[in-house]
């Protein structure tokens, strides 16, 4: 390839003016880590909250509603844009990376530091591009209204917090701390969100007067102050348009379930080839790729619901923008449009049992929808992600670990008894879980729980390594 | 009927290697699972609190700012 025109050699002149955080040069103690990951969850919870300087309101129809929870995204605060720009450009890079469009080495240094100079300069691109349209698009009120003045400060607001996000997620990556940033902060975005809805002391008038918005907080208000016990306790666990103790409870359930299938593994047992010939395992989860299914059929419905949401709104009545997805005011507020008619209707969640009941094919349909999405997208990750039997297989043969009683040509072989099914089964698994959990009510979503769940797990994984590691070196 | 095996073969064939990976699985017994569901409810709690106490405190820091805004 000496010569050779080559995509990732465009990035070099931009290396020198990207923010970067210097690879950690000592071994990191375990306790500054942890200090590490909690001062940057810190400064993102802070910025989830700082409201935007100069936007004249939020009060339009929120067309990222759907997809907020797994996008750590704040509606009206300097987190607006969330993680979207460095989930985004990391996708994108994977994608190019994975099916060869962009050739990387990971062998030579040079490609790894242009790999990621080019998602940290995508990610910035993509955080001033979303700026701009959210401006434009008149989310926060229109450009007359706002002045230019303003919406030259919303912009450069949104950018700056977009590359805050970036160089915390990269703080973390480069060994200052646990796990990915990413993770840590679509994590935390959703377990607040369910205590919130759980614990909130936030007051909302509905035709029954004043009542609290947590599920807790109610269930015990309502016990002290009504007279007829039974009645309040079916209203707390009952109540519609408000988080109820029985959403709380489908949730803790889904919680147990996901757990339970995370310890389903098939071990393989490998080996050595050293002299010391040591014996160790490589677990294959049911969950292979974990929630990556779950992530982007969530992507995908959101993407579809944005752009049916943008054509619906100026030519509805079009045919095939109607077969697309129709869309009407939600009748309990909040601003967000609900969709009722045409494609995106049937890949929503029915909201009741009495709906399902009401329009079968329409649960049918999104079932069927879910399944499948959630499996093609797991079987296709593990190809472009690196994860397959093949990648596998060399990743062992370049650690000199053999199966024992396998031929080394066999190695691939084997692991192709159980991979494939493992992501495609696994991501089924995924996709149903979700399903049962919006069927149940749970708080925070199906897909949202999943996600916290799976990273919390990851996190304790990565907890156990890194003390393992810090015993061994006190060991010495 | 061709076309019909052509479809649900590897629907069978599927569902036949799914049934074989989920019984070849190492599944938790109750003092795994017991551990793993009390330390993963703790870290949940942890995340969710942290966030839910940032939220209430910035709920008059911002009252403040945006009413002088």
């Amino acid at each position: 390839m000496g010569g050779g025109f080559r995509v990732l050699h465009l990035v070099r002149p931009f290396l020198s003016f990207l923010p970067e955080v210097q690879t950690a040069d000592r071994k990191v103690p375990f306790r500054e880590k942890v200090i590490y990951t909690v001062i940057s969850l810190f400064i993102f919870l802070v910025c989830s909250q700082l409201p935007l300087y100069g936007i004249h309101s939020t009060t339009g129809a929120d067309p990222f509603y759907w997809m907020r929870v797994i996008l750590a995204s704040n509606r009206g605060t300097v987190m607006e844009l969330g993680i979207t720009p460095i989930v985004t450009s990391g996708l994108v890079m994977q994608l190019l990376a994975g099916s060869k469009i962009i050739e990387v080495d990971n062998n030579v240094r040079e490609d790894r530091a242009l790999l990621n100079g080019a998602q940290k300069l995508l990610g910035i691109l993509i955080a001033v591009g979303e700026a701009v349209a959210y401006v434009l698009s008149g989310m926060y009120g229109s450009v007359g209204q706002l002045g230019v003045g303003n919406a030259i400060l919303i912009i450069l607001q949104l950018c700056f917090a977009g590359i805050i996000v970036i160089c915390l997620d990269e703080l973390l990556q480069k060994g200052y701390g646990l796990g990915s940033g990413i993770s840590l902060f679509i994590a935390t975005n959703i377990c607040e969100n369910i205590i919130w809805k759980a614990f909130s002391p936030t007051t909302i008038n509905s035709g029954r007067g004043a009542e609290f918005e947590g599920a807790v907080i109610a269930l015990f208000h309502l016990l002290i102050t009504r007279t007829d016990k039974v009645r309040a306790l079916r209203e707390a666990f009952y109540r519609q348009n408000l988080p109820n103790v029985t959403n709380l409870l489908a949730t803790v359930l889904i919680f147990l379930i996901v757990i339970y299938f995370q310890g389903f593994r098939v071990v393989l047992p490998v080996r050595s080839k050293n002299a010391r010939g040591q014996q160790g395992s490589y677990p294959i989860k049911l969950f292979y790729t974990s929630n990556m299914p779950i992530i982007l059929q969530s992507a995908l419905v959101s993407n579809l619901y944005f752009i049916s949401q943008l054509l619906h709104r100026k030519y509805s009545g079009n045919f095939f923008v109607d077969l697309l997805g129709k869309w009407k005011e939600s009748e309990y507020g909040g601003g967000q449009s609900v969709p009722v008619g045409g494609i995106a209707y049937y890949i929503t969640a029915p909201s009741s049992l009495a709906d399902m009941a009401a329009n079968p094919f329409h649960a049918l349909f999104y079932l069927v929808f879910m399944l499948s999405a959630c499996a093609l997208f797991s079987k296709t990750w593990i190809e472009v992600s690196g994860s397959s039997a093949r990648d596998v297989a060399k990743q062992l043969k370049e650690q000199q670990m053999v199966m024992p009683g396998h031929r080394e040509s066999n190695l691939q072989k084997e692991l192709n008894r159980y991979i494939p099914t493992a992501a495609a089964f696994g991501g089924i698994c995924i996709g149903a879980l979700t399903v049962l959990a919006d069927f149940m009510g749970a708080i925070g979503s199906g897909t949202g729980i999943l996600l916290a769940v799976t990273i919390i797990y990851q996190y304790f994984e990565t907890f156990e390594k890194e003390r393992a590691s810090e015993l061994g070196f006190f060991g010495f | 009927m061709d076309a019909i095996d052509s479809v649900f073969d590897p629907l069978r064939e599927f569902a036949k290697d799914s049934v074989r990976l989920v019984k070849r699985c190492h599944k938790p017994d109750r003092k795994e699972f017991s551990k793993v569901a009390v330390r993963t409810a703790i870290g949940f709690v942890v995340m969710g609190f942290v966030g839910f106490f940032v939220k209430i405190i910035f709920i008059p820091i911002n009252n403040i700012i945006v009413g002088s805004g």
